[in-house]
């Protein structure tokens, strides 16, 4: 009952991480349709400027934290104005190439300006894990869980409430009909890569502050949102379910087969079956849009 | 089409500013201070050159090791011939592509240098070598890995491991614990927690071939991916078989996720905690943060930076010099000390069989290089790590580490080199079969 | 509109030829002679070069008929090579069994995984697919490194290919059996875009719905494009288990599948060209990037740290956003304009 407990709260918290990626993942895609590729990028390179902004500058936690927001928001909006509108109306797997091209520059760029390529955060917070019951769990998974969502509420309210969000959605459904109501596309595009920005910049930081700063945080993010993909691509409900469904998964189901099986590692596999058996019941994913088809 | 052709714009204009600011990089960059008047009086180096093949992951994914060993290695080789007039006054010519950690490339650019007429080649990671061994073993060009698998070296072929293995590192570890930390009775509990590649199962390996003969009952074995945000769950399983020590097989930040989380279970401190060679660094500190990770041990297998060793101040020297970043990095080390290894060997070849044999790079050079150089090595490294010693059988050359220790959060030499004896895998053919040709 | 001016077509036989004058087959006769007449004034290394590129071909055609005609996005192509490579190296290394009969099996147990993996294309589209074969690519690994047949995380050496007596230990023999077999898969796949099938597929890639309405089987184009595709990779797998030598599983990475994906775009998918221009672009680009730390680092000794090291994956990104905003159709779409522009000069209409 213990290792139960131990297992569902370490799978739940550590889903919500997930999540985060998935969401940023989410913002882009539901706004233009573009799989953004460089996502693993993006969150090695926002980790590494909080670094910079924190331990190498020696700003403030509130400070550097702004600070990061705002080059992620500038970021987005440089991207989104030089890889990705140049491309409008070309096929879409071209633009999910530049996304390609884009994670190999941020890639290096990381390392041009952070040659070091590994680095511990301070510990943002405390470093006493929370009992809960028999089990423990650490306050940085417990603090990401709750920051995912708090940006999970804001976004929701955001597009359901604030008009450029409703305009955003509009977009997703149909573009020639939102350019015909006067509703500048492009600017919409720019707004959801800012936002995807954002959203990946705070995972990062969360990431790096357990984890620490490395290459690997890359493929970390490939990883995540492979993973919360099962919600469906569109749908931030989809990502907030999926995340923690796909922890739980990982971590209760490796916890019980491992004994049994006596094969290492199963963390690191069931994830994908998972999402193998999802998309053949349900192919648009859990919470995804059905689209229907004509000819 | 407007945007189109802006970007485009801005495209062109990017390559040409990187272009265009490297020479201004270079000048502004951090000046590069002459190292102190050289002690003795050079002379110049002008016999034909030798060459010294070097494939570095330079960039990519392990570029946090491949990048400060790539410029350890150039300084200490840009040493040699300034100041020591190279090897008995031939140039050592480094003939180096950056692999990118790309095992394709890898296998390109072992070809590129037996074609350049290498007269051997190193690589910093396991993973290369496995990548180029075979083109090279069925060649006979020979090759030295930096940090080494159990594969590289065993059945023993071309290809030479620079310092002791991951799976060293674990029979080293399992043999100071036993004499000096292991007080209870009967067999200490063991559990490993290993990266799922070649430098986790390494370890495992090691641990596999050596429990019964060492007296240590294995009583969980789990594995980890290099990205890693939580091992709650496989530790759980390690704190319900109730070790008494736990061996660390990986790298830096899935390790200190291992750790922390263990310290969150309550785990540790409690059980003793080792790790291999290719985690126990500043970085795996500062990840876990300084009170997690006191009292953990690791082991090492160079020397540290300040060591009073003949090596030392030449090292410094340079680094601060020209690589000041990598001050402290510990693969900065062990790759000078490679190419002092480097240099040795092709002093012995020269001296044994002429220059010009060597000179043609080609199947008689690198037999001359192997028989003649590697093979006859007894050279001490200037202390920056173990002596290396050829012996028959075992490729490993240098074959010591020391035990390491994290004491109010410095990396601190708890013990003397201690000798890492070879492990029989061959005695395992079922377990092991590649051990056995 | 492909044919110069002056060349009309009055029979079938010479609308369908691909080779359609004696300029085509003249050029293409040249180029043949070119390629194999290679080990001749090119060292180890370019031949090195070239085998890579010849490996990396075969695999690309594959995913050229999956993804170019038949519009299926499969981001685990690497995986599917593994696949390849290790059933090759167990079959030869381990049972010593002869190469082509390795060869062969790589193909099909490649295949065959592949048609495993591509059930879900059934109901699944787009990037959802993708996403599917994402998974089947760490799930392939995974296996890898947990049977013991495969060696496990340690990897397994591979022995030399051999045909009868014949042992291919040169580069330059190597360089001829790779070629051979990849202009084969081009020719191969050159063809099967004319045959029923390849129609199929692009019936399929343009509007599954509307192919299922004329007739088309979906259940059985969908898999046999799955499998056709995989066959491939698997034969490419298993060269390249015998090029390299050593396989493990760390080889076979997610960012290779998503860089396969990379060649076959920017080389213009659905088409034979395609895949050629796309690998030889790739591939030559990441090896000049093997040259620019050696020569930044000598030419400028006192670089900042980071910048031999940034600097080389700045540039490859740099190069393909460029490449995909001037050119978002592929690079054989431009050397289609190219031809037209050549064979209209010097009037533009």
């Amino acid at each position: 009952m213990a290792e139960f407990l131990q297992y569902s709260i370490t799978g739940v918290t550590v889903g919500m991480i997930y999540a985060l990626i998935g969401l940023s993942f989410a913002l882009i895609w539901k706004s233009s349709g573009v799989a953004n590729l460089a996502l693993g990028g993006l969150v090695l390179i926002f980790s590494w400027i909080f670094y910079a902004m924190l331990v190498q500058v020696g700003l403030p936690l509130w400070l550097s934290l702004i600070v990061v927001l705002i080059l992620a928001l500038a970021f987005g909006w440089l991207i989104e104005r030089f890889c990705l509108r140049p491309l409008i109306a070309q096929p879409i797997l071209s633009l999910i190439t530049v996304t390609l091209g884009l994670e190999f520059f941020l890639e290096g760029l990381a390392v041009f300006i952070w040659p070091e390529m590994v680095a511990g955060l301070p510990p943002l917070f405390p470093i006493e894990p929370l009992k809960i019951g028999p089990a423990v769990v650490s306050q940085a998974y417990v603090w990401a869980a709750v920051i995912s969502l708090i940006l999970f509420g804001i976004l929701t309210l955001y597009f359901r409430y604030h008009k450029m969000g409703i305009a955003m959605r509009a977009t997703a459904d149909d573009q020639l009909a939102v350019q015909a109501c006067g509703i500048p596309v492009t600017s919409i595009f720019s707004t959801s890569w800012m936002l995807a920005c954002v959203v990946s910049a705070i995972a990062g930081i969360l990431i790096s502050s357990i984890s620490g700063l490395t290459h690997g945080l890359v493929e970390t993010g490939l990883k995540a949102f492979s993973v919360v993909i099962l919600g469906g691509l569109d749908s931030f409900i989809g990502c907030i379910v999926a995340g923690p469904i796909i922890g739980l998964a990982e971590n209760l189901g490796s916890g019980w087969l491992t004994p049994i099986v006596g094969w290492g590692g199963l963390k690191d596999v069931i994830p994908f079956i998972i999402i193998i058996v999802v998309l053949f019941i349900k192919p648009y994913g859990l919470f995804g849009e059905v689209r229907i088809e004509r000819i | 089409m407007k945007s189109r052709k802006l970007l485009t714009l801005a495209g062109v204009i990017f390559l040409a500013l990187a272009l265009a600011v490297m020479p201004l990089m270079a000048a502004c960059g951090p000046a590069p201070e002459e190292p102190t008047t050289p002690t003795t009086p050079t002379t110049p180096a002008v016999k034909g050159p030798l060459k010294y093949g070097m494939s570095i992951c330079m960039t990519g994914v392990a570029a946090e090791k491949g990048s400060p060993m790539g410029h350890g290695k150039l300084d200490a080789i840009k040493y040699i011939n300034e100041e020591l007039g190279g090897i008995n006054g031939h140039p050592i010519e480094a003939i180096w592509y950056d692999n990118s950690y790309d095992a394709a490339k890898a296998a390109t650019i072992v070809k590129k240098m037996m074609s350049d007429g290498a007269l051997f080649f190193t690589t910093n990671s396991s993973k290369m070598m496995m990548a180029s061994q075979e083109i090279a073993n069925r060649a006979g060009f020979p090759g030295i890995a930096s940090f080494s698998s159990p594969i590289c070296t065993n059945p023993p072929q071309h290809i030479y491991a620079q310092m002791p293995d991951y799976g060293d590192d674990f029979a080293a570890f399992a043999n100071y614990y036993l004499a000096n930390i292991w007080k209870g009775e009967g067999k200490p509990k063991l559990a490993l927690h290993l990266l799922n590649n070649p430098t986790g199962s390494g370890s495992g390996d090691a641990a596999l071939c050596l429990a019964d003969e060492l007296g240590i009952e294995i009583v969980a074995t789990e594995e980890h991916t290099a990205t890693t945000i939580s091992e709650m769950e496989s530790m759980t399983r390690i704190k319900a078989a109730n070790p008494d020590v736990l061996f660390i097989g990986s790298t830096p930040a899935p390790s200190a996720v291992v750790i922390k989380n263990a310290y969150e279970l309550g785990l540790y401190p409690g059980v003793v905690i080792g790790c291999a060679h290719a985690s126990f660094t500043k970085a795996m500190v500062a990840i876990a943060g300084a009170d997690i990770v006191e009292g953990v041990y690791g082991v090492f297998p160079t020397c540290s930076w300040g060591e009073d060793v003949p090596g030392m101040a030449k090292m410094t020297e340079y680094c601060k010099a020209y690589h000041p970043k990598d001050y402290g990095n510990m693969d900065y080390i062990t790759s000078w000390a490679e190419a002092l290894v480097g240099a040795e060997i092709l002093r012995l070849a020269v001296e044994n069989c002429g220059y010009d044999k060597l000179a043609a790079g080609d199947a008689a050079a690198w037999e001359c290089v192997e028989k003649n150089g590697i093979q006859k090595l007894d050279y001490d490294v200037e202390g920056l790590h173990g002596p290396v010693k050829y012996t028959a059988g075992d490729n490993r050359l240098d074959k010591s580490v020391r035990v390491f220790q994290v004491v109010s959060g410095e990396i601190t030499a708890v013990s003397g080199w201690i000798d890492a004896p070879r492990i029989p895998y061959e005695n395992f053919p079922d377990k092991f079969p590649w051990a056995v040709k | 509109m492909g044919l110069p001016c002056g060349t009309y077509n009055y029979s079938y036989a010479k609308d369908m030829a691909i080779l359609r004058t004696k300029t085509h087959w003249a050029l293409f006769i040249a180029l043949l002679i070119l390629v194999f007449t290679a080990p001749l004034y090119c060292d180890n290394y370019l031949l090195g070069v070239a085998n890579l590129m010849g490996i990396t071909l075969i695999a690309a055609v594959g995913l050229n008929i999956l993804l170019g005609y038949c519009g299926q996005l499969s981001i685990g192509h690497a995986g599917f090579i593994a696949v390849g490579a290790y059933t090759a190296a167990v079959l030869t290394g381990t049972f010593e069994l002869p190469f082509l009969v390795g060869l062969i099996c790589a193909g099909l147990m490649a295949g065959l995984v592949g048609l495993f993996f591509g059930i879900p294309s059934l109901k699944v589209k787009g990037f959802y697919l993708g996403i599917a074969t994402i998974a089947a690519q760490f799930i392939i690994i995974w296996f890898i490194n947990h049977l013991s047949i495969t060696g496990g995380f340690t990897g397994i050496a591979v022995p030399y290919a051999s045909i009868g007596g014949f042992v291919f230990d040169t580069e330059a023999s190597q360089f001829y059996l790779i070629m051979t077999i990849a202009v084969l898969c081009v020719f191969f796949a050159k063809n099967l875009a004319r045959t029923r099938i390849g129609r199929a597929f692009v019936a399929i890639r343009d509007n599954d719905l509307a192919a299922e309405v004329m007739g088309i089987n979906l259940f059985y184009y969908k898999l046999l494009a799955f499998f056709i595709g995989c066959f491939l990779a698997g034969i490419a797998g298993s060269l390249l288990a015998h090029w390299i030598g050593f396989m493990n599983a760390e080889q076979f990475s997610i960012s290779e599948s998503i860089l396969y994906i990379g060649m076959v775009i920017i080389g213009g998918m659905g088409s034979a060209l395609g895949p050629i221009l796309g690998v030889i672009f790739i591939r030559l680009l990441q090896q000049g990037m093997m040259f620019i730390a050696p020569m930044l680092e000598s030419a400028f000794p006192a670089l900042p740290a980071g910048f031999a090291s940034g600097i080389a994956p700045m540039l490859f990104g740099v190069v393909i956003v460029l490449f995909l905003v001037l050119e978002p159709r592929g690079l054989s779409h431009r050397w289609m304009l190219f031809k037209a522009s050549y064979r209209l000069w010097p009037f533009s209409y």
